[in-house]
């Protein structure tokens, strides 16, 4: 075994901190002070009232300060005690045998006073921050169960509002179905309805969005599953543009919430078929690549105009030259989603005519 | 063939009634989830549809309670398009799920595919659309030619033709393929899913995807 193996540094000590520096040598000032008092008052009070001063000092800095200094004091105080006070004075020699006594009991007052009363203070000390710790984790608790109702309230009202908008949607959508086809002007009912029930969506979808009460349930899935979710529910509008896919064959299984991101990525087709003129088609490539799964949506429309890319994603925004309808909800909505799975959203007008969005997600990914 | 209609909005029983009834459905309603369990006692239904923000009780309860004593098929109608709530209703036994608002069509189409199905034979031979399969052997024919299957994509495959035009979940596919500890292995049920797919290219029969909540084999 090797010297250096045996051999164990000292654990490092803490050093002093300033204010115990501090008081240290407030501490043989004060006694320096009292000492030069009661040399001054000793023909007429006896040397036996230095001794209680001394302990009162004590007992005074032990309410304040740290043990060591308070400790010191009292050693130190027994000392000049019995170096100026007691006969004979300037020695520590002592003569009568009751001096003796009353010196070593001085000495252990002194001591355990000092021990006693900042101990006493310390255990002060740690209950008052338990008792802090306690009222902190007490409010913490308290306000996670504010927000949980707050939550549970919102989600109800947000359930009620919801069943209201939608029933009478449901109740017009169910007539026309009886009406039967052919009658122009159930047609155009028809048409309004579902006009309604897209801003009544968009308007629910919002909420939710801003209210956080959306979480991301990732699971696997196949992006073309995707792309089909987020096409079904605007094969009226897909009608008049031929959707062509890029960059599907051969996609491995993508963990993500299939539901949010097709609602993404449907808002930005339907935001397309709302600008593009028809006939034109609309082209969605997928890539992947380090983990991003990215969709590109290209139209053959006039892109945005100069200046809006900015705004384009900000609530209740529409682009000057508009179409009539929209509430100006489905990109803002779309953005909201991405951004919730950790993902974002951009536009950009194409080089060659068009505008592209491109919706990224960092996805984890399994070969299929 | 008698149906229920559990549903508190007076608008939307009447209109069911009259799309129901011109399918020679007898039809039977109720208010609230107390009268609706009364009528399921009392009418014997072949067939519930159910909402679930019911008055007196959510209809996910009405539907646990239902399920104590009786499998009547049971479709969910309902504005609540959250998967959550999707998923709770088919856990507690639902057999289908159609939000408001609706189209009849399809609505009518998915009451008869769960009554369809209901109580069918599980030793004969499954058959939909051109497809057969023989469970006793474990094979599998397409329109007249024997189609290959790995035993996992059979298992797999049977599940989706017994319940044939109904969502089967996840969960319960991968149990009834995989064994109970398999449940959250989503990735088999995506691969086997499509390899099923791909054999099926060309037929009259398709999987789809329910996002979230399941699979469901239907007819084109």
């Amino acid at each position: 075994m090797s010297t250096e193996d045996t051999f164990k540094p000292n654990p490092p000590r803490e050093p002093v901190p300033v204010h115990v520096v501090g008081q240290f040598s407030w501490g043989l000032t004060i006694l320096f002070v009292l000492a030069s008092a009661c040399w001054v008052l000793l023909p007429y009070t006896g040397y036996l009232f230095s001794a209680l001063v001394f302990l009162m000092a004590i007992v005074l800095a032990g309410t304040r300060w740290n043990r060591g200094p308070v400790l010191a004091m009292a050693v130190v105080s027994a000392l000049v005690w019995n170096f100026i006070f007691i006969p004979p004075q300037f020695t520590l020699h002592i003569e009568k045998p009751q001096d003796i006594i009353m010196f070593a009991m001085f000495f252990v007052v002194a001591l355990s006073m000092g021990h006693l009363i900042t101990r006493l203070r310390e255990r002060e000390a740690a209950l008052e921050q338990h008792h802090a710790e306690r009222e902190q984790l007490m409010e913490a608790k308290h306000s996670a169960e504010l927000l949980a109702e707050s939550e549970r309230l919102h989600r109800t009202l947000l359930d009620s509002v919801s069943h209201e908008l939608k029933t009478p949607i449901a109740i017009i959508r169910t007539a026309l179905d009886g009406l039967g086809q052919g009658n122009p002007y159930a047609a155009e009912i028809e048409t309004a309805n579902r006009r309604l029930q897209r801003i009544v969506e968009n308007f629910l979808e919002m909420t939710r969005v801003e209210s956080e009460a959306l979480k991301p349930r990732p699971d696997w899935c196949e992006v073309i599953d995707v792309l089909e979710q987020a096409r079904k529910p605007l094969e009226r509008e897909l009608a008049a543009h031929p959707l062509n896919v890029r960059g599907i064959a051969d996609m491995p299984l993508v963990m993500l919430d299939s539901r949010l991101l097709a609602q993404a990525l449907g808002n930005v087709l339907h935001n397309a078929t709302l600008h593009a003129p028809a006939n034109t088609p609309i082209e969605i490539t997928v890539t992947l690549a380090d983990g991003v799964l990215e969709l590109r949506v290209r139209d053959h429309g006039p892109g945005f105009p100069l200046g809006s890319e900015d705004h384009l994603f900000d609530k209740f925004y529409r682009a000057p030259d508009s179409p009539a309808g929209g509430t100006g909800l489905g990109l803002a909505i779309s953005r909201g989603l991405m951004r919730a799975m950790k993902g974002d959203i951009e536009a950009r007008n194409h080089p060659e005519g068009g505008a592209e969005f491109t919706l990224r997600l960092p996805v984890k990914t399994r070969t299929a | 063939m008698t149906a229920l209609i559990i549903d508190d909005e007076v608008q939307i029983r009447r209109l069911l009634r009259m799309a129901l009834e011109s399918k020679g459905y007898t039809v039977r309603e109720a208010e609230n989830g107390t009268l609706g369990l009364q009528g399921a006692v009392f009418h014997k239904p072949d067939v519930i549809l159910l909402d679930l923000g019911l008055p007196d009780m959510d209809g996910v309860e009405v539907l646990k309670r239902l399920r104590e004593w009786s499998q009547v098929p049971v479709l969910i109608l309902s504005v609540r398009d959250q998967e959550a709530v999707k998923l709770a209703a088919f856990d507690a036994g639902a057999d289908d799920y159609v939000t408001k608002p609706f189209s009849t069509a399809e609505l009518l189409a998915r009451l008869t595919a769960i009554q369809r199905r209901h109580g069918a034979d599980e030793s004969a031979n499954l058959t939909l659309g051109g497809l057969i399969l023989d469970p006793a052997h474990h094979e599998a024919a397409l329109n007249g030619h024997p189609l290959k299957l790995t035993p996992t994509e059979y298992a797999l495959l049977a599940q989706l033709v017994r319940h044939a035009g109904k969502v089967v979940t996840l969960k319960h596919l991968l149990r009834a393929v995989w064994g109970p500890q398999a449940e959250e292995q989503t990735h088999y049920l995506r691969v086997y899913a499509n390899h099923l797919r791909k054999k099926l290219e060309g037929s009259s029969l398709e999987i789809k995807n329910e996002p979230s909540i399941g699979y469901r084999l239907v007819e084109k």
